[in-house]
This record gives structure tokens, C-alpha cells and sequence, in this order.
């Protein structure tokens, strides 16, 4: 690695800023789509939590996740686009003829993607606020719901840039994001995994490490510093960032170094 | 560090399939105008990849300034320009941003790239662009913006992959003009691929000609164009129907015979000798051409000739 990698980096996480901030359609529809998951689901859903499975918890604090979650997919899959709109200009290839950091090339877009996941959903914490929540585990809640929505962003921009630099086009890589369906709503979304019905439903719920997410935000929305929720939450986030950071790696190297 | 290219029996094989330059070598000195030609699909842009250190080579060895392209690419990159055909702008920043971008990947502080972009835009007469999107520029100004960002780090080498493709004349002559002045006053080494043969016939020191990923002729417009040692006999029929006709009866006559459309070329290694025996033939057949000429060959001739499909040859 050669020395003007952090400085390589910082001028290519600051063309990306400039893009998202040029082009607020990336992060506007959005935002706008993971409200409309809270105000919606809030607003036509909550009488559920009358029921006993939801043991007394107030459904916004439930659904919350949902919101927060589905808004840090997109912000995360921003990164994916951004380098798929440069392979498909020819762009990436003159950035390639630099002799910046080719590592450098790849973060840029993935430290925007996180900021922009971060701003989100701090947004929607606000809002959230003001439609009454209350966080059991205090303003360190906050953090840790923070941290938890980077570490989720950081594995699905491993996941879209992989895809991104292998398919090398916009349509593989959106079709890509469809992953966003099954991993938000294969999962307790609605309900908590006791009301869930089906068996399938039921088996796609444990298997998916959204499900892991949501428990661990919730702990801390609704019953406070509870440890197992949480470390089991870090743990899969880990888990997910290694193998999707992993793939993106060695499919950025392939794109990098053309054989 | 120096502005020569050297390259000697470069082969690259995709995948163990397709082997797309097979063992060429060439030289090109410092300073030196240099232009690469051949049909699509001859191995001409894999070349220019592995020259600018896009591509990696299978096998031989490649020095570009005197650097090993295998071996240390990234001082291979300070030192070169590279203006490829398929490269773009990113359409959300502005002239002035990209410029200041590249220059700060090249190392120059923000002061300095601040600068260099005034220099530059001024350069390629931008400057009253320079603070609009690039996407809102015609394909000459970001032709232009590219070219300019090209040349930030003041490169030794510029490599030119058909940098005046799809160009108005008037863009045309703006880029020769600056391409020629950091040949001839900055003694730039410039590595050029164009599809316009005139344009290397004018501006170019030396020429190889790349076919089927092995280079079939080197040298000046002028050595090639004797070396030929051919004439070209060129007649033009009525109608496509002569034409065809035309090159049936007098396939067989000349070293190469080529049509388009109402136009037949015939080889031959002395035009005038032939003419009598060329004349029966379309006498006998009754065709009479509407314009009949003998020329000495241009360098479309020796394109032409070199990268004729040998199968086709008589």
C-alpha cells in the first residue's frame, strides 16, 4: 500500500458525497420509502400489540427496525450503482489510469454510502421520536442502534459492490437488489416469530440474519441492555461483513487487475 | 525515466482460448509521433491496454519510459497520458472538478491542482464551461475535458486510442493542433491508434500496421507506400451490377482485387502494363467503366493490401 492511501481515499469519498448531494433522487426515494414503512405499518398495524405475544410493547418501537433497515439496503446499495454508473461511462477505467489506490477506488463509494446510511437514519430516529418513541436503553441506545445499522450497511455494500464489479452492468446489479425483499420481509417484520403461522415462514425467519438485526434493535427500543439480543445481533453482522467483504475484495481485485 | 516504448514479443491469450496479439514487437523512440493501425478486432486496443497497464500480459516484455509494465505499473501511470476511446466523465462534476480531481490523484496539492485546471481549461478554450456538469457538454467539449485531463501531470507518453472518432471538423482540427504542438514543442512521445488513415499519413513519424495480432507492416507513410511497390487501378462501373461483373472477369488479373459497391481497385505491381490486357478483358465481356485511373498507392492502399484476408489474394 503506498502512502497517499488515506489521501486517495478521502478524494474519492468526496466525489461520491458530491454525487449523492447533486443527485438527491439517490437518497430521497428512499428515505421516503422506509417512512412510508413506519407511518404506514404504525398507523394500520399497531393495534396488534394489544395482542399477548408482543408482551405490552408499543409497535412503533417494533416496527421501527424495519424502517431503519430497509433505508440503510438502499443507502448501502448506492455504492454498488455508484461504481456500476462508472464501469458503464468507462469512468472506473480512467480512475485505473491514476496511479491512485485501487483499494481507494472501491472504499470511496462504500464511506459515502455509509454516511449517507448514518444521516438516514439519525433522520428517521428524529421522526420516529416525535411520533413518540421511547428508547428502554436510553441515549447509549441510540449508539448502539447506530453502530448495528453500519455494520448491516457495510455487509450489504460488500454484497452490492461484489455484484457490481462482477456483472460490471446496471441491470445485474439492480437485479441483485432484490435480495431486499426476502431479507426484510422473511423475517419477524410484522409480528413476533410466536405469531408467526406459517412453518416455512417460520424456518426462512431463523435462517435470516435480518431476523437477528431486528431482536437486537428491539431489545434495546423496548426492554433495554439486554446481552444476548445484542451479542447475537454483532455477532451475525460480523459474520456478514467477513463473507461480503470477502466477495468484494476478490471481485475488486478481478476488476482491477484484468487478466 | 524516458518517453521510449519498447516492446518485444508481447502475447496475451484470454483465458487459454483466443489469442489476441501474438508475439509483437516494436519500438518507439522518445519524442518520436507514432501510430498504431489496424482493423477492428486485430489485437490494436488489447495492445494499447497491456501498454497502459489495463491489461496484463501473457507473455514478453513490455517497457513504457524504460519502466517494466509487469513489474512496477504504478510508476508506469505517472508517467503516462492516456486518452482512451471508451473512457468517460463522470456527468455530475464539473470541468473544473474533474481536472482538480485527477490532478490531486497525481499528487499535486489543492493550490496546485487549483491552478493547473485554470491552465488547462485554458488550454482546451474551456474556460467558460468549466463550472457546468460535464454532462451538459457536447461530445467535442468532453473530448476536449478529457484531453485536458489527460495532461495534467504533464505525461512524457500520451497514448491516443482514436481521440478524434465521431468529431466535427472543427473539434478535429483543435485537438491536432494541440496534439501536434506537445509533439513538436514539448517533444512529447505520442502513441496513436486512429481509423483515419490520412491522419497518420500526415502526422506520423512512423506507422506499424497490426493484423490478426501480429504486425504485418512498420515504417514511414512514404517506405510503406513503396514497399507496396504496387499500383492501383481504379475503376468505376454504372452500376453495381458492371461492377460485380467487373470483378469476376478481372479476378486474376493484379496481385488483389477489392470492390465497394460501384468501385473495383485492382493490385498490381505495374499499372500501366496491365492497362492493355485489362481493357480487352472488359472489352470482350462489353463493360465499359465510367472512370478508369492509375495511381501510385495511398497508405489506404497499403492498409488495404497488408490486412487483406490472404485467402482473398490471388
Amino acid at each position: 500500500m503506498k502512502s497517499s492511501f488515506f489521501l486517495d481515499t478521502l478524494i474519492y469519498s468526496k466525489r461520491s458525497i458530491i454525487t449523492i448531494l447533486r443527485n438527491p433522487f439517490i437518497f430521497i426515494p428512499n428515505l421516503f420509502i422506509s417512512l412510508f414503512f413506519l407511518l404506514v405499518y404504525e398507523g394500520g398495524l399497531s393495534g396488534i400489540s394489544e395482542l399477548p405475544a408482543f408482551d405490552g410493547a408499543n409497535y412503533l418501537a417494533f416496527i421501527l427496525p424495519v424502517s431503519i433497515v430497509s433505508a440503510a439496503i438502499g443507502g448501502a446499495g448506492g455504492a454498488g450503482q455508484a461504481l456500476v454508473n462508472d464501469l458503464e461511462t468507462g469512468f472506473f477505467s480512467r480512475l485505473l489510469l491514476t496511479p491512485s489506490s485501487r483499494l481507494a477506488i472501491v472504499l470511496g463509494p462504500i464511506i459515502a454510502g455509509m454516511l449517507q446510511l448514518l444521516i438516514q437514519t439519525i433522520l428517521i430516529l428524529i421522526i420516529a421520536y416525535f411520533l413518540g418513541l421511547e428508547i428502554a436503553a436510553g441515549f447509549g441506545g441510540i449508539l448502539i442502534v447506530l453502530l448495528l445499522t453500519l455494520g448491516w450497511g457495510l455487509a450489504f455494500a460488500g454484497y452490492s459492490v461484489g455484484i457490481a464489479l462482477r456483472t460490471k452492468n446496471a441491470q445485474s446489479a439492480q437485479a441483485g437488489t432484490f435480495i431486499f425483499f426476502p431479507l426484510i420481509f422473511l423475517s419477524t417484520t410484522f409480528v413476533p416469530y410466536e405469531l408467526i403461522e406459517a412453518n416455512w415462514l417460520k424456518i426462512a425467519t431463523v435462517i435470516n440474519p435480518t431476523t437477528y438485526l431486528f431482536e437486537a434493535m428491539r431489545s434495546v427500543f423496548i426492554d433495554g441492555w439486554e446481552f444476548w439480543p445484542l451479542a447475537k445481533g454483532f455477532l451475525v453482522i460480523a459474520l456478514l461483513c467477513a463473507v461480503t467483504i470477502t466477495f468484494s475484495a476478490i471481485s475488486a481485485s478481478k476488476a482491477v487487475s484484468a487478466d | 525515466m524516458d518517453g521510449s516504448i519498447k516492446v518485444n514479443e508481447l502475447v496475451k491469450t484470454y483465458k487459454g482460448e483466443v489469442k489476441a496479439v501474438q508475439g509483437v514487437s516494436f519500438e518507439v523512440k522518445e519524442g518520436e509521433f507514432f501510430a498504431f493501425l489496424g482493423p477492428n478486432g486485430a489485437g490494436k486496443s488489447t495492445t494499447v491496454q497491456i501498454l497502459t497497464t489495463l491489461v496484463k500480459p501473457t507473455e514478453g516484455e513490455i517497457l513504457v519510459g524504460g519502466i517494466n509494465v509487469k513489474e512496477n505499473p504504478e510508476s508506469v501511470r505517472r508517467n503516462i497520458g492516456v486518452a482512451l476511446q471508451e473512457t468517460g466523465i463522470d456527468s455530475v462534476l464539473t470541468g473544473r472538478e474533474l481536472i482538480e480531481m485527477q490532478a490531486r490523484l497525481f499528487g499535486f496539492s489543492k493550490k496546485e491542482a487549483k491552478a493547473r485546471a485554470v491552465e488547462l481549461l485554458n488550454l482546451v478554450d474551456l474556460t467558460g464551461d468549466a463550472d457546468r456538469p460535464s454532462g451538459k457538454y457536447s461530445g467535442g467539449m468532453r473530448r476536449r475535458l478529457d484531453l485536458a485531463m489527460t495532461l495534467v501531470h504533464n505525461p512524457k507518453i500520451l497514448f491516443l486510442d482514436e481521440p478524434t472518432t465521431g468529431l466535427d471538423p472543427m473539434n478535429r482540427q483543435a485537438i491536432w493542433k494541440e496534439i501536434k504542438r506537445l509533439n513538436k514543442e514539448e517533444g512529447t512521445t505520442i502513441f496513436l491508434t486512429t481509423q483515419y488513415l490520412e491522419e497518420a499519413d500526415q502526422l506520423a513519424d512512423r506507422i506499424s500496421i497490426i493484423n490478426e495480432g501480429k504486425i504485418v507492416a512498420s515504417g514511414s507513410a512514404e517506405e510503406l507506400k513503396r514497399t507496396l511497390g504496387f499500383d492501383a487501378i481504379q475503376l468505376t462501373f454504372e452500376n453495381l451490377e458492371e461492377a460485380d461483373h467487373a470483378s469476376k472477369v478481372l479476378d486474376g488479373l493484379g496481385e488483389n482485387i477489392e470492390q465497394t459497391k460501384h468501385e473495383v481497385t485492382i493490385y498490381t505491381e505495374n499499372g500501366t502494363k496491365l492497362l492493355s490486357e485489362l481493357v480487352r478483358n472488359l472489352d470482350e465481356e462489353n463493360l465499359s467503366p465510367k472512370t478508369l485511373n492509375v495511381k501510385p498507392p495511398s497508405l489506404d492502399d497499403v492498409f488495404i493490401n497488408v490486412t487483406h484476408k490472404k485467402k482473398e489474394r490471388v
